[in-house]
């Protein structure tokens, strides 16, 4: 059905040619497979790839491209795979491009706060390289010590500071896109105004390697806060806690940079996971509430109004992280949630709705319904104050594996009435991949999806570039 | 039960950088932490507190007026009081003038039935100040203790060695230093935070020790650092390539004869 060429030893061959030998890995089942996920739990979205090459530089990337596209062949960029919606999984076979040896930092322009990057280095490595200059990159997500800023780019990002700094586009000035056609494109610069001709440059963050494959980016870099405080409150049910995250946002006065929720189910897997000994066995939901700043004694004053804030709000303790050591402790639990889902639910789908801020308590609670209704388990954790909410809908062990893949989808289709019924969507920032395209008719309008459709067809004729993913062509 | 918590501020060890010039570490206050092994001190004191109502425990360091930071953490996560003897007096004082300064503040504070130190601070990294403490003031000690309890004969302590498992019981007074095994400490409360914060800390000079300055700081230091250097890492490798099975059997062979030359086996 795909019409698609195979990658034949011939392509293998030319592939070969361009990129030399040793970074091509072809007819090769073991090293083939880790290019065949991401981070996806469990086999379903498994596909594996005819072949991976590890390009190193923009033109050996645009002669890919050049082939493939005159072969017919699909195209699937690859950053580090840390992906949850299966952006990296090359569908229909085909060629992975894998960016992993263009993981330069090519230049620190501190006169013009802006850094440039090959697509291959890591989100954590641009902020290592930036501390001694008092610099720091925003828009990192959650899984900052593996994902790759190319990988950050196409799937628009989102980290625990998009409260207060935005997501990765915010921050993306320029790109050098390398077009399905193998044509090398330029987009935006040093610039942080630019009204030149159509605003391609959103348009490219966040199309998920479908319009092509990036090979340069220019970020914006700001002066790093010198301190960050947290707050970690432990409320004793999940509807008190969740309810004072908006009253946080609008009424403590203070904007934090971070407000996360963490349902008890998600707490006691990371922290069981972890082996905190922290007394949390008794809590019934979490919040983690940071500020950041350059003042120690203003931030206490913010702590102290925030914790009391929280405690007037129903929090039955909060503790106090102003060091980076309690601070790592603190968001160590945050970070391994999702790793520690993994390991103690093997059936699960991790979700990444998105509603606006204020209805986020009721979600979690018409969630906890569906549930019930279902006989699974929603459990909720995530970046409550900008309304975006990981919930892992999560199998009983009785389950078969047949009745699970039966029953999902109706539980993915409910849930995500309830999400657009607020106003929301279904990805605030893992992105839509080939784990919720089947869904996208259901939350958006046809002539939305015709406009990304022709958008599509104008850039990649051939629908060689990612195929299989946001939306069918 | 009295007890004392020795406590040092140090610079984070990630954003640490050392003079090699002149030796010493580069110090930047605002990076300066309470040293890590510290709060399984004060975990410590804390457990012995739980097991005998009515202890109270006394966070003492011995630094710059910035080292109240340290102890205002500690007061945070349980202390009852804090002495911070500050005075240029001790400036570059090495472990032997500060087990002297550390010595005579916990007689003028005190007595204490026990003192709680870590393992060692993650600067100097020597973990002598604790011994020290214990030779001039007489005390029993106990170093690198895993584990604590108190009953009616005294203390009992758990130490690894490498011969086994060694439990002592010790007279008191006494001194212990405590390892990573004695468990993690909370968090800081958001009420222990503000009370913390609102603390006066009491500050102790050289002279209200009556110590001679001859004794402390740089003068009373034997201690002389010559050099220091960062150790150069050197790696050697050396790769065969496998490509049927003579070279195979070749390859072992030759690996094993290498890792026997150097004695990796």
């Amino acid at each position: 059905m795909s019409g698609y060429a195979p990658v034949t030893p011939e392509i293998a061959a030319r592939l070969e040619a361009i990129c030399g030998k040793n970074y091509v890995i072809y007819r090769d089942e073991e090293r083939l497979e880790p290019y065949s996920r991401d981070e996806i739990p469990g086999h379903h979205y498994r596909r594996m790839p005819e072949v991976v090459v590890r390009p190193q530089t923009t033109a050996e990337v645009s002669e890919i491209m050049k082939l493939a596209n005159a072969e017919r062949i699909p195209v699937t960029p690859r950053g580090a795979g840390s992906g949850l919606s299966g952006g990296a999984v090359p569908v229909f076979g085909g060629i992975v491009v894998a960016t992993d040896r263009m993981n330069q930092i090519l230049e620190l322009d501190k006169q013009n706060m802006m850094i440039v990057v090959e697509p291959g280095v890591i989100a954590n490595d641009i902020n290592e390289y930036l501390h001694p200059h008092e610099l720091f990159y925003a828009g990192y997500p959650m899984s900052m010590e593996t994902c790759y800023i190319g990988g950050n780019v196409a799937e628009n990002a989102g980290g625990g500071k998009a409260i207060k700094y935005g997501v990765t586009s915010r921050y993306v000035l320029g790109l050098e896109v390398v077009l399905p056609s193998g044509e090398v494109m330029e987009l935006g610069g040093k610039l942080l105004k630019d009204v030149t001709g159509y605003n391609l440059l959103p348009l490219m963050t966040g199309s998920e390697g479908t319009l092509g494959i990036f090979t340069k980016v220019i970020l914006k870099v700001i002066p790093l806060p010198k301190y960050q405080y947290d707050l970690l409150a432990l409320f004793s049910d999940s509807r008190t806690a969740i309810e004072a995250v908006p009253a946080t946002m609008v009424e403590s006065g203070i904007t934090p940079t971070s407000v996360e929720y963490m349902d008890q189910e998600s707490f006691r897997s990371a922290c069981e996971y972890l082996n905190e000994t922290l007394p949390y066995q008794d809590a019934g939901a979490m919040l983690l509430v940071s500020v950041d700043g350059n003042d120690p004694e203003k931030m206490a004053d913010d702590c102290e109004a925030l914790g009391t804030f929280l405690e007037k709000h129903g929090a039955s303790v909060v503790y106090v992280a102003d060091t980076p050591a309690n601070s790592e402790r603190i968001w160590k639990i945050r970070r391994n949630v999702a790793e520690a889902f993994s390991l103690y639910f093997p059936r699960q789908s991790g979700e990444d709705i998105v509603v606006p801020p204020a209805s986020i308590a009721l979600v979690v609670e018409q969630f906890q319904e569906l549930a019930e209704k279902y006989g699974v388990t929603i459990p909720c954790y995530g970046h409550a104050g900008d309304g975006n909410l990981h919930s892992r809908v999560s199998a009983p062990d009785s389950w078969s594996d047949e009745r699970w893949e039966e029953t999902l989808p109706k539980i993915l289709n409910d849930l995500y009435a309830l999400v657009a019924q607020q106003g929301g969507r279904i990805s605030g920032e893992h992105g839509i991949g080939c784990k919720r395209l089947s869904y996208m008719s259901t939350v958006v309008s046809e002539t939305y999806l015709n406009v990304l459709r022709s958008i599509k067809r104008a850039l990649d004729p051939n629908n060689i570039m990612n195929p299989g993913k946001i939306f069918t062509v | 039960m009295r007890l004392a918590v020795l406590i040092k501020q140090v610079p984070d060890t990630r954003s640490v950088q050392m003079d090699e010039t002149t030796g010493t570490v580069v110090r930047k206050s605002s990076d300066a932490i309470l040293n890590p092994l510290d709060a399984y001190a004060l975990r410590a004191a804390l457990l012995v507190k739980d097991a005998a109502p009515g202890s109270t425990v006394t966070a003492l360091s011995m630094g710059p007026a910035s080292a109240e930071k340290a102890l205002r953490e500690v007061l945070a996560l349980g202390a009852d009081d804090a002495v911070l003897v500050c005075d240029r007096a001790c400036a570059g004082s090495d472990t032997w003038a500060t087990a002297v300064v550390l010595s005579a503040a916990l007689q003028k504070h005190g007595p204490f039935d026990l003192v709680v130190t870590g393992e060692r601070a993650t600067d100097g990294d020597t973990g002598q100040v604790g011994p020290e403490v214990a030779a001039r003031l007489n005390l029993s000690l106990a170093t690198f203790v895993d584990e604590v309890s108190v009953n009616e004969e005294g203390l009992e302590v758990e130490r690894k060695v490498e011969t086994g498992l060694e439990r002592w019981r010790l007279r008191l007074p006494a001194l212990i230093s405590v390892t990573k095994a004695i468990g993690e400490i909370g968090l800081p409360t958001l009420a222990g935070k503000m009370a913390a914060r609102r603390r006066e800390i009491p500050i102790t000079t050289a002279a209200d020790l009556g110590l001679d300055p001859a004794t402390i700081g740089l003068k009373g230091s034997p201690t002389r650092v010559v050099k220091i250097f960062y150790p150069t890492l050197a790696r050697k490798g050396r790769q065969y390539r496998v490509v049927d099975e003579a070279s195979l059997a070749d390859s072992v062979e030759a690996m094993a004869k290498y890792m026997a030359e150097v004695s990796a086996v």
